[in-house]
């Protein structure tokens, strides 16, 4: 019976994580942007992109392997750094205050572009280097062979939830961004640049979009079409969770991962349909998502 | 005055309707061919070796002189922008006279949308790729053709092979594309099973979605019900990463693995010896008949030096439906005279033909499928290139494993028994 448990347990975990990552960025920026980016999954494969490229050239010029797990995270800085200010500044911010209508037009309108120069500069061939994957080597456990770059992207996960928590509590830039949250006028009167503080938000939802796809890849590769695919499942975890709740995009990630996996193991044909069917559970009972509304929002 | 006008124009529309036919068998200044596959997306990876070979064999044609003097121009249609759009780029196609011949699709369910349309329009059409039983099911077309052959031989041949290589298997599990090709190959898989060895347990199925990127999850459930043998039909990305993410889990060495479209990842995804691979069909650039071809080694090597790698048999399938293409032309002209032919006589020389093709030939029957043998094989490694190749071949002719025309394939697959199977050629007679 554990051996069964086990592996569904550790697949769980595993799939939670990769969704955990490709979510948590759009729901930190609607927490504090109150914009939905649909183009954030664009965003999640240009990091996947930009990943694969730099772990190519580390292969190409037979540099320390290990290198490409920098390259990993490196990836994801060097697409924040770029496009966060850049689409923040030259797009969304035009978006503040207007309707949800034209919010979603307008990052529609991005993700479409985004979609095209991904095809100009990448090609339409799929990226594969799996170094960073091959290099961890497995463990087996439960009877089952696992990756223990399956593992470390859960742990990862953990720590990225921990890590945006202690972000926004104990931290000065947590507690502007709490405070423009909360009450973006207000924070404007007492000083707060509100603007800076949507610049750094907005990029840190584009570092953990890109960075999503940057760990993604040394198992799955990325190819066109990704970002459209990773953006129905974020919505879906965003729902569930509630939108801009981190936590909940943690839990929900989870729900999703697990009603998946349950799937697999135990119904194959509704695979596909178990997230969707997760989501509409959940909104059945919970309209708000599992972590509240959006009108009482909090981060 | 008015009168004589009438008449005039009376007379104008007669001599034009009438003088239509003759233009139309005019030769053109160009052969317009549409060709349908996946230049982008995750099928990409099946359907660029398809528009490569294209390429190359137009070229090479266009350089002898085309058809009949008539240069081959192409025009591409990407698969992967869903089945509506790949419907209105046909019908943009057939629309334009300079456009005879539809070489579509890779898709089953492309080909399968695309029937129809082909039937309604009267445009010959060439399926180059798409294998789906279903498409010919009902024997009426005749305007749709598949020269390359259907699911029914190909998997059974992947049934008979594996039998005779593992007879003593007792379970198997299954994970194959969430559309028409993966369910179809499945059903046709363990119906021949079940013929021919009854005691054998289906113990997983799996349809992830087409296109899906990541499989760790699948490849766990595969590795708990600890199968004797895993089988597959994904192919394109979905293989390559199937394959990139169960190697290091070690799901080859703990089951005996079938990937149906082995093949086309060889040279492009380290897997290991034993696993059985075929090419749907005998379009392996390597096997004997090929390499006795002085011209299937030309076109090798030309599309080795072009796009870095070897055919894969995507490639070959393509350049097989072009040289296919190109003999019906030279047929319906042999037997109009030498004129150029109308649209009916091109599909009317496709009925019945017998092509010579790279790799073997190809019967059309009457129900226009195409007859052509199964190559299957196992991965070995070969001192003369750096990827693993087939070995242990065998090559089913392609009327064995085929129903009669009309014949419900998965009823004559039920037919079959071991002593069936005993009287085909063995695993490795193929050399």
């Amino acid at each position: 019976m554990l051996n069964a448990i086990i592996p569904l347990l550790l697949d769980s975990f595993a799939s939670a994580a990769l969704i955990f990552f490709a979510a948590v960025g759009l729901t930190l920026v609607f927490s504090v942007l109150r914009v939905l980016n649909v183009a954030h999954g664009s965003l999640y494969s240009i990091g996947g992109y930009v990943a694969a490229s730099a772990c190519l050239f580390i292969a190409s010029r037979q540099l320390n392997p290990y290198l490409s797990f920098v390259a990993l995270i490196l990836s994801a800085i060097f697409v924040a750094a770029i496009l966060g200010p850049l689409i923040e500044r030259s797009l969304i911010r035009w978006t503040y205050g207007k309707s949800e209508a034209v919010q979603i037009l307008v990052t529609f309108g991005l993700f479409l572009i985004l979609e095209d120069l991904q095809r100009i500069v990448f090609g339409v061939q799929s990226f594969y280097e799996d170094a960073p994957m091959q290099l961890l080597g497995t463990t087996t456990i439960g009877g089952v062979v696992y990756l223990n770059y399956q593992i470390l992207l859960i742990g990862l996960a953990v720590l990225v939830v921990i890590g945006l928590r202690l972000l926004i509590r104990r931290t000065r830039l947590g507690r502007l961004i709490t405070a423009v949250v909360a009450d973006r006028e207000m924070a404007q009167s007492i000083g707060i640049d509100t603007n800076r503080i949507f610049v750094l938000a907005f990029s840190l939802g584009v570092f953990l979009a890109a960075l999503g796809g940057a760990l993604a890849t040394p198992t799955s590769g990325v190819a066109p079409g990704l970002g459209a695919d990773t953006m129905v499942l974020a919505f879906a975890v965003a729902a569930i969770g509630g939108l801009g709740q981190i936590e909940g995009a943690a839990v929900a990630s989870l729900i999703v991962g697990l009603a998946r996996v349950l799937a697999i193991y135990l119904a194959p044909a509704l695979d596909a349909v178990a997230p969707y069917a997760a989501m509409l559970f959940v909104l059945l009972i919970w309209p708000n998502g599992l972590f509240g509304s959006v009108a009482a929002r909090r981060i | 005055m008015k009168l004589k006008n009438s008449l005039s124009a009376v007379l104008l529309t007669i001599g034009l309707v009438a003088a239509a036919p003759v233009a139309a068998q005019e030769k053109p200044s160009a052969l317009g061919l549409g060709i349908f596959t996946f230049t982008s997306g995750p099928a990409a990876a099946y359907g660029m070796p398809g528009k490569n070979a294209a390429d190359l064999i137009i070229e090479d044609i266009n350089a002898r002189g085309g058809i009949a003097d008539v240069p081959i121009s192409v025009t591409y249609v990407d698969e992967a922008q869903g089945a509506q759009g790949v419907i209105a780029e046909y019908r943009r196609l057939a629309g334009d006279a300079k456009n005879q011949v539809m070489v579509a699709a890779l898709s089953s369910a492309n080909c399968l949308a695309l029937a129809p349309i082909a039937e309604q329009l009267e445009i010959p059409t060439v399926g180059w790729n798409c294998d789906t039983h279903q498409l010919l099911s009902e024997g009426k077309s005749k305007y749709m053709f598949r020269p390359n052959g259907n699911t029914v031989p190909e998997f059974v041949a992947y049934a008979i092979y594996l039998l005779e290589r593992k007879p003593d298997i007792k379970t198997v599990a299954i994970i194959n594309p969430d559309y028409a090709f993966g369910h179809d190959a499945a059903t046709i898989f363990k119906a021949a099973l079940k013929a021919l060895k009854p005691d054998v347990e289906v113990v997983v199925e799996l349809y992830p979605k087409l296109g899906s990127p990541n499989f760790q999850t699948e490849i766990s459930r595969l590795a708990t019900a600890h199968p004797d043998v895993v089988f597959s039909n994904l192919w394109g990305a979905d293989l390559e990463n199937f394959v990139r993410q169960a190697a290091p889990r070690g799901l080859f060495s703990s089951s005996q693995v079938v990937l149906a479209l082995g093949e086309t990842v060889l040279q492009r995804v380290p897997l290991p010896e034993g696993v059985i691979v075929g090419v749907l069909g005998d379009g392996w650039w390597m096997s004997p008949d090929a390499r006795a071809n002085a011209e299937t080694a030309r076109f090798a090597e030309a599309y080795k030096t072009r796009f870095g790698e070897y055919p894969v048999f995507p490639s070959i399938k393509m350049a097989n439906a072009l040289i296919y293409v190109k003999a019906a032309y030279e047929a319906a002209m042999q037997k109009n005279g030498g004129k150029w032919p109308a649209r009916a006589e091109i599909a009317g020389a496709m009925k019945g033909s017998r092509v010579i093709t790279l790799t073997g030939t190809t019967q059309t029957r009457a129900d226009n499928d195409g007859l052509v043998d199964q190559i299957v094989g196992i991965t070995v490694k070969s001192p003369a290139q750096p990827f693993p190749v087939i070995g242990e071949m065998v090559r089913y002719k392609g009327d064995s494993l085929m129903p009669r025309a009309g014949q419900d394939p998965i009823a004559w697959i039920s037919t079959l028994t071991p002593s069936f199977a005993k009287a085909l050629p063995k695993p490795g007679s193929y050399k």
